[in-house]
């Protein structure tokens, strides 16, 4: 396989990895406030995901992949709301171990890694045409 | 003009380097998040062309074949990198974006070559 062709090839993965990323942040932001289904129960549990690379027989090269998305086992967060459904015999309610400001900096951290790979990509592809381009002068 | 210095041969030499140069690029650039992944770079353009100066020929199927011209993406000298992460993860996205601008530049500089000595060529064709 051409080098090009191989790092695109190496480039989608990365897109992918990072976009599944995303994905694991929008989940943990959107289940920032859910409690337990019944009164005591646990809440949602941040979900953690890691990346591993791994070698692609066809190119030679190391792609990355998702490795395992993990739960974080950080403590929940207890509140006093004897109102909520969720609430314990004392009144305490489990929420989510889930932190907004570490959920928008990973955020921001994909996103910077997803642009730096279709920045990559992008090139990739204009090295192509330049050498298709090649063909141009050469009538 | 153009055989003596094997322009075309050595253009294109100098494009399946820089090819694997960018494969190598990006392959950094999607495992910048991988712990324990260390960036990996192509040995420099001369090195791997004093390698490959003595080519042997193979006249039969069982020969053992010298690899004529092969690039490979190695790990560099300890300190080529800029920085290594608490997850010994070294690649600086940075250090990755530069190398991707000097391999367009030399891309771009290699083609240009490549088109302009082919236009004095078909000059000296067609008179």
């Amino acid at each position: 396989m051409d080098a090009l062709e191989a790092s695109m090839k190496i480039s989608g993965a990365g897109l992918e990895a990072q976009s599944s990323r995303l994905r694991v942040v929008a989940e943990n932001m959107a289940n920032a406030r859910s409690t337990g289904p019944v009164a005591g129960a646990n809440p949602y549990v941040r979900k953690t995901v890691t990346f591993a690379n791994e070698l692609d027989r066809a190119t030679g090269a190391e792609l990355v992949h998702v490795g395992a998305v993990g739960v974080d086992r950080s403590p929940f967060r207890v509140e006093h709301d004897p109102g909520n459904p969720a609430a314990d015999k004392n009144g305490n309610v489990k929420f989510p171990n889930v932190n907004i400001l570490t959920e928008v900096a990973d955020m921001r951290e994909a996103n910077r890694a997803y642009e730096a790979n279709l920045q990559v990509m992008k090139q990739t592809r204009d090295l192509l045409t330049m050498t298709i381009d090649l063909l141009k002068g050469s009538q | 003009m153009v055989e003596p210095v094997f322009l075309f041969d050595l253009v294109e030499k100098q494009r399946s380097w820089l090819s694997a140069r960018q494969s190598a690029v990006s392959q950094n650039v999607a495992n910048a998040n991988t712990p324990g992944y260390k960036a990996v770079d192509v040995t420099s353009f001369s090195k791997v062309m004093d390698r490959s100066a003595l080519e042997l020929a193979g006249t039969n199927g069982l020969h053992i074949q010298t690899a004529a011209f092969d690039p490979r993406p190695s790990s560099p000298k300890d300190g080529a990198n800029w920085e290594t992460s608490l997850s010994g993860n070294s690649v600086s996205l940075e250090q990755e974006m530069m190398k991707a601008g000097e391999i367009r530049g030399a891309f771009s500089l290699g083609t240009n070559i490549m088109k302009s000595f082919h236009g004095m060529w078909m000059a000296t064709l067609k008179g």
